[in-house]
């Protein structure tokens, strides 16, 4: 019963209120304020009345002076503007109908303000009252300086709530994203074939890259990225991999930025970016066999300099443990401890020598607004586990050059040139207790040249040419050390930048050496990916 | 000997001017007219997309890097148009003057009511943004509203010249209001009329001068018309007597021929940006000759 009439003088209070706020709207400008008391005595509703008289006095004046004035316009072919004019915002016009502003100014034959579309806050008529359909008569319009001050007045039908600005309402972007793979070779052992941890492994279905992206802004000084990948096995293990996850600094003075955490090494174009960017459903040979299957990418950190001259030049310098298959040339202690038919060590660093130090340094010019060249040298020094002294040098250079439509719909058309080549010096030392019977030095290169043409909205024909020459070794069986070439052909359809499907032909040329035949390999690929989530962004 | 001098000499020039003005980069073409407007000749302006590309895919040039990395403005749209681009560009570009929240950052939506906001973001239809229709430059109001916000950050920033973004703002303002009176006029007599367009891009646009473009060549936005959807179009447009079909520079005119063949209707070339289309070097010119042209086909 409490509850009950509690409620009730709730309800009560609250009608109240909106009744006083409804008679303080109604009665706007022209006549004076009502008094604000409840109980009305007989004196108040008697000015009331006479208020409410002149008032409809006053309206009827003005429908005449609006009726003249549309005769009056119809008769200068006018009219029908006016009157039209008033059908998308009803309730603003009328309420500019009836105060006397417009017979004050000149006719206005269009409307110069919306606050339908720019909100406004600083304007009294709109921020003051919180009728909607205020229509600012003033000719200041003014923008909020903050998006969450900004005012919901009447709007049009079409026309929803105001937005957040700045990229969404997350702190953090969240994207989800498929690589799968069927794939047909004449080779069984597909996974020899194939150079690349992410490329297909076996004849039948491959799923090598199911990845969680995540990034965001992690406080006013940083921003964080990470990269978590899955993938199943030959025999659908699932396998987890922390591909990247590091943060990067926003604002360091003298255009400087700082990179920590797990990370791919900035050597040349591909090895920065990830599978699912690729133009190729597998990396080229010179990725896999001297960066490494899965890339050069480790625990480290990065310092790089925007070189401040006229054109894009960036100094990029990082240091990486470089320790284990992602610092696959350095210190790789390899499969069951065997690395180029070495037993290796699988030591803890020594000093600095024992890491790997990675320079980069890339340059880009417009050659017209519709092409770029980018060309990069990148270096990459450390030990490896093949020797008590055994050390790894790899120096590579990386050549783009692009061209897109100055008409381009989708990014189309265009084409894409990319070559990369690398030179690894080797030091093979004799393994562990100088177990093995030589110590003997590499001199492996190789490199790959591939066109991509975006000759249609959604699709892309490419070709690339690989080769890689490993020095051939008469105290090593290792099959990753044949010297091979490769041609491959692909037709790729985005139906939209979310999704992928991809046909790709490769015929692989394998070298005779001490160990190994010669043969042909002929591979078909079908790719198809996917992407969930937020937006991701192009890097050029 | 003497060309590398000149060269040398040019660059250094370069450098010193542009000590002395003020840096603004604009992604957007539209951006980038309006800081024109307000900047005049206190100003370096360098815009990043082409005014007759696609603005949703522009390639993050390393070059752009290099404008950003030390200019003093930065105007974007700050409603996901160039997200596809922007962020990439901003995190390499390492220059704290242009983050979010600091005067020296022009995010153009801001204070704009975006139409279109969908209730359900879901890519299944097509390529739709989440926080509403980016393309709303086309609007004269709103552009008066990103001009004076414009202004309000140059002032900002550069406080010696103030004055002359003032006096430049007032100037484009006035000439919006006159000629929003002549581009009403223009338009009226086809007040109510449907258009069909390539791709959703215009909606702010019909909202002011009051004609519908609610009829799309895409059947989702973002995605490439089909024979089925353009039958149905040419049903629609038969049925309603439409008379024109906007298109873009960067859109497949060929589509919009052969629709147009089958209508009767005409094709008329339009672009959300100031130099998309010839003799449109200023805000101002180009809705006139959109209007223009509009008015003409739908006659």
């Amino acid at each position: 019963m409490r509850k009950f009439i509690l409620v009730t003088l709730a309800i009560f209070s609250v009608a109240a209120a909106s009744a006083q706020g409804a008679a303080s709207v109604s009665t706007s400008s022209p006549g004076p304020a009502v008094s604000k008391s409840m109980p009305a005595s007989a004196a108040d509703v008697e000015a009331l009345r006479q208020q409410v008289q002149s008032l409809s006095e006053t309206v009827k004046t003005l429908q005449q002076q609006v009726k003249d004035q549309q005769a009056a316009l119809e008769k200068a072919s006018l009219g029908g503007e006016l009157a039209s004019q008033q059908n998308p915002e009803p309730s603003p016009i009328a309420g500019a109908a009836g105060s006397p502003a417009p017979a004050a100014s000149a006719p206005r034959r269009f409307p110069i303000e919306d606050t339908s579309v720019v909100s406004s806050t600083t304007a009294p008529a709109v921020s003051g009252t919180p009728a909607p359909g205020s229509f600012p008569t003033t000719d200041t319009s003014v923008v909020t300086s903050t998006p969450e001050t900004i005012s919901s007045s009447g709007a049009g039908g079409s026309l929803t709530a105001p937005i957040a600005i700045g990229g969404g309402k997350n702190y953090m972007n969240i994207s989800f994203d498929g690589l799968f793979a069927l794939a047909y070779s004449s080779a069984r052992d597909l996974n020899h074939v194939e150079v690349g941890d992410h490329d297909p492994q076996q004849r039948g279905f491959n799923a090598r890259n199911i990845e969680l992206a995540f990034d965001g802004a992690v406080d006013p000084y940083f921003e964080g990225f990470a990269n978590i990948v899955f993938k199943l096995d030959n025999d659908n293990e699932t396998e987890v991999e922390v591909e990247e996850a590091f943060l990067q600094t926003t604002s360091l003075p003298f255009n400087l930025q700082l990179k920590a955490g797990q990370f791919f090494a900035a050597f040349g174009r591909l090895n920065p970016t990830h599978p699912h960017t690729w133009d190729f459903a597998d990396a080229p040979l010179v990725s896999g066999r001297i960066l490494g299957p899965d890339g050069l990418r480790g625990v480290g950190a990065q310092i790089s300099w925007i070189v401040p001259v006229p054109w894009y030049s960036q100094v990029i310098f990082a240091v990486q443990n470089g320790r284990g298959g992602t610092g696959y040339s350095f210190r790789n202690p390899g499969d069951d401890g065997i690395f180029f038919g070495r037993t290796t060590t699988d030591r803890e660093a020594r000093g600095l020598q024992d890491f790997v130090w990675i320079p980069r340094w890339e340059n880009s010019v417009d050659l017209s607004p519709t092409q770029v060249v980018l060309a990069g040298v990148s270096g990459a020094f450390g030990s490896n586990e093949t020797g008590a002294n055994a050390r790894t040098q790899i120096y590579g250079g990386d050549l783009l050059y692009k061209w897109k439509s100055s008409h381009a719909e989708g990014g189309f058309p265009f084409v894409k040139w990319q070559t990369e080549a690398m030179y690894r010096r080797f030091e093979a030392g004799r393994g562990v207790d100088e177990s093995f019977p030589v110590a003997e030095t590499f001199h492996d290169w190789g490199m790959y040249s591939q066109l991509l043409w975006g000759f249609k909205k959604g699709w892309v024909a490419g070709v690339r040419g690989d080769y890689l020459h490993m020095t051939d070794s008469e105290f090593t069986d290792d099959m990753d050390r044949q010297t091979r070439s490769r041609v491959s052909a692909n037709l790729t359809w985005y139906p939209t930048e979310f999704s992928k499907i991809r046909l790709q032909y490769n015929h692989d040329f394998f070298d005779e050496n001490f160990f190994l035949a010669d043969r042909d390999v002929d591979s078909v690929f079908l790719q198809f990916e996917f992407i969930l989530g937020a937006h991701g962004a192009h890097k050029f | 000997m003497k060309k590398i001098l000149l060269i040398l000499c040019t660059i250094l020039a370069c450098a010193v001017s542009a000590n002395a003005k003020l840096n603004v980069v604009a992604t957007l073409p539209d951006f980038g007219s309006l800081a024109r407007e307000i900047g005049g000749d206190k100003i370096d302006i360098v815009t990043l997309a082409k005014p007759t590309e696609d603005p949703h895919f522009v390639d993050a040039r390393p070059s752009f890097v290099v404008s950003l990395r030390s200019t003093d403005v930065l105007i974007d749209g700050g409603a996901e148009l160039e997200i596809g681009w922007l962020p990439p560009l901003l995190q390499n570009a390492r220059n704290p003057k242009i983050e979010i929240g600091k005067p020296g950052r022009v995010q153009a939506s801001q204070g704009i009511r975006l139409m279109n906001v969908p209730t359900n973001v879901t890519r299944a239809a097509g390529d739709v943004h989440a926080l509403g229709n980016p393309h709303f430059m086309s609007d004269p109001i709103i552009a008066k509203a990103v001009a004076q916000h414009i202004a309000q950050s140059f002032s900002a920033v550069d406080s010696a010249n103030a004055a002359v973004y003032d006096a430049n703002y007032k100037k484009f303002e006035a000439a919006i209001n006159a000629k929003l009176q002549e581009w009403g006029a223009a338009m009226l007599p086809f007040k109510g009329q449907n258009v069909v367009a390539y791709h959703d891009s215009w909606v702010y646009f019909a909202h002011r001068f009051g004609v519908n473009i609610d009829i799309f060549l895409e059947p989702k936005p973002g995605i490439p018309p089909s024979p089925s959807h353009l039958t149905e179009v040419i049903a629609q447009m038969k049925a309603r007597h439409i008379k024109a079909i906007i298109v873009e520079p960067f859109h497949d005119r060929r589509i919009a021929e052969k629709v147009a063949n089958a209508t009767g209707a005409k094709v008329v070339e339009f672009s959300q940006f100031p130099g998309g289309l010839p003799g449109t070097d200023s805000y101002v010119k180009l809705i006139d000759t959109l209007v223009s042209r509009l008015a003409a086909a739908l006659k």
